[in-house]
């Protein structure tokens, strides 16, 4: 893989948080990955290692303190709706209806009301909300939110997809249905996915290829590829398939252990 | 912003008679409960003034100045200067909150309005303001405009600190998927910072509302001219005890009224905020 045909170049990435009050953050350290156009890829490692800050930095959300990050070839200079994201704390506008959230995107795009009205009705059907739609989060379960936060993303159809443990808040069952759908709309569609997750197992299912990230300051400490035919009913259970989620599990454990440790030396 | 409240999705059971009739019951001696306080100091204030401690000049009864409010009521008064008062209350209350939004806009987002507001908020909301009211007779004179001047000004204080604080507040990821949606920074502020923030601005205008009211009293009294405050001042000129109860508890009813009406108006517009369903007192 060159620099040249990927199409999210991260190069020698570091980021310090820098709080007005308390001690400074290096929460990622000298980060470098590219990602290719269509590819899915996973983004593992133990909490506060610096995933989601990685996300909000490709988003264009924090400005690029040291390294450089491009994006088809340009460097990122600021959000824009070709990174969809959808958000750990989903940031759902609350507002503004399930309906309404979903619309928002679809408002600023060149778009007849009916087709937006159809989209925004076809996304919220697709997550599960139908009857839903004039709730506000307010009324929702956490979950609920979380499909409403995926939903609104998808809506805006982006080439590239942002998403930090998008199915968090899920039950196992939920999960999976969404898991199917995510494939689905990727298969269907040419979209670039960067999935950040807790979950091995759904890691290695979605993606085509898994980063694990070592703790506090992060940066990518293994690529491994997890290729497997999605559409073999009984993946889950073959012996490739556990194989390679023991040793992606093995990685993440090291480094969750490296964390702890550094919180109680 | 006018938010329809026809969207709530879970289906409430119809109320069946026997529960429906106990639910009265029951919200009809919370009514009781809640004014049961009030109706004792008014038993209090009846038994105090006709008990001989004091004189009926001292302390009138409660039941004379109910006599009085209602004289007064009738014959055309009470409602000449309770409309009087509110209109002055309600004009510099208005102006005040839409030009401390403002102002409160253009702190947390120009520096410049910072720079030039922010000491002058800080050292001004702490004064008494009232203070300037010499000042305000000077430049404006003892009618309409320096009353509801007097207003505005102490309006201003808390709208601009609440709107202030309420930006300052907004979620940073709620901002970024906004613009993650493609809105533009006009769209930023009119679609997702101030509703946001509206609850905390809805506080803050909240807060100003019994100020305005109090102001507007004040500077009745100090100036006259007609409203609640400048006839209890004539009334206590004329020795006309009855007529000063009179205006307070007239003060006092009107306040309550209003201030209820606010946070009906609350639940109504925040509709959305999950403190809408919970009962407020304020
Ligand atoms: N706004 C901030 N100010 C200061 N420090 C921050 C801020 N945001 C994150 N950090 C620090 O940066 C580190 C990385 O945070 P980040 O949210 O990217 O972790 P994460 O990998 O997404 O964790 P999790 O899996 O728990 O979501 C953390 O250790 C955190 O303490
Ligand atoms: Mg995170």
């Amino acid at each position: 893989m060159t620099e040249e045909n990927a199409q999210i170049v991260v190069h020698g990435v570091s980021q310090v948080y820098r709080p007005p009050a308390g001690r400074e953050v290096l929460a990622l350290s000298d980060v470098s990955l590219e990602v290719q156009g269509r590819e899915f890829i996973a983004l593992l490692g133990p909490s506060g290692c610096g995933k989601s800050t990685l996300l909000y930095l490709i988003g264009g959300f924090l400005p690029t303190q040291q390294g450089s990050i491009r994006v088809d070839g340009k460097p990122v200079s600021g959000p824009g709706p070709d990174r969809g994201i959808v958000f750990q704390d989903f940031a759902l506008f609350p507002w503004k209806t399930v309906r309404a959230n979903v619309l928002y995107g679809l408002e600023r795009m060149d778009l007849s009301r009916h087709e937006r009205e159809r989209r925004a009705q076809s996304f919220i059907d697709m997550v599960g909300l139908g009857g839903f739609e004039d709730s506000y989060p307010s009324q929702l379960s956490g979950g609920m939110k979380q499909r409403a936060a995926i939903a609104r993303t998808l809506a805006i159809d982006p080439t590239i997809l942002l998403m930090d443990e998008p199915f968090g808040a899920l039950d196992s069952q939920t999960r999976r249905l969404m898991q199917s759908e995510l494939l689905s709309i990727w298969q269907r569609t040419p979209k670039t996915v960067i999935f950040v997750t807790h979950d091995v197992q759904e890691a290695v299912f979605l993606a085509g290829r898994v980063a694990v990230m070592s703790a506090r300051p992060g940066c990518i400490k293994a690529i491994v590829e997890t290729q497997f035919d999605k559409a073999d009913p009984h993946l889950l259970k073959s012996p490739d398939f556990v194989n390679k989620v023991d040793e992606i599990w093995n990685l993440v454990r090291d480094e969750a252990i490296v964390a702890q440790t550094a919180r109680h030396p | 912003m006018a938010r329809r409240d026809n969207g709530v999705t879970t289906p409430e059971q119809p109320p069946g008679g026997r529960s429906a009739g106990l639910r009265m019951v029951r919200q009809t001696l919370r009514t009781a409960a809640y004014g049961l306080p009030v109706v004792a100091l008014l038993i209090a204030w009846e038994t105090f003034a006709r008990s001989g401690a004091v004189t009926m000049f001292i302390l009138p009864p409660a039941s004379a100045v109910a006599e009085r409010i209602w004289a007064d009521a009738a014959a055309g008064d009470l409602w000449r200067n309770i409309l009087t008062t509110m209109y002055r209350a309600f004009s510099g209350f208005l102006l005040g909150s839409l030009i401390g939004v403002a102002i409160g806009i253009g702190i947390s987002r120009n520096a410049l309005a910072r720079w030039f507001f922010d000491p002058i908020i800080s050292i001004g909301f702490p004064m008494p303001k009232v203070a300037f009211l010499p000042v305000i007779i000077l430049w404006l004179g003892v009618f309409d405009v320096s009353k509801i001047a007097m207003v505005t000004i102490e309006v201003l204080f808390p709208v601009v600190t609440a709107t202030v604080i309420g930006l300052q507040g907004v979620n940073r990821s709620v901002i970024w998927s906004a613009r993650n949606l493609g809105a533009s920074q006009r769209q930023l502020l009119w679609h997702v910072m101030i509703p946001a923030a509206f609850p905390q601005i809805f506080t803050g205008i909240q807060v100003a509302l019994p100020i305005a009211l109090i102001v507007a009293v004040f500077t009745e009294m100090a100036m006259g001219g007609y409203g609640l405050g400048a006839s209890m001042m004539s009334a206590s000129r004329l020795a006309d005890s009855r007529g000063v109860f009179a205006g307070i508890v007239a003060i006092a009813l009107v306040g309550y009224c209003v201030v209820k009406l606010m946070g009906l108006l609350r639940r109504r517009v925040l509709i959305w905020h999950a403190e809408a369903v919970m009962p407020s007192t304020v």
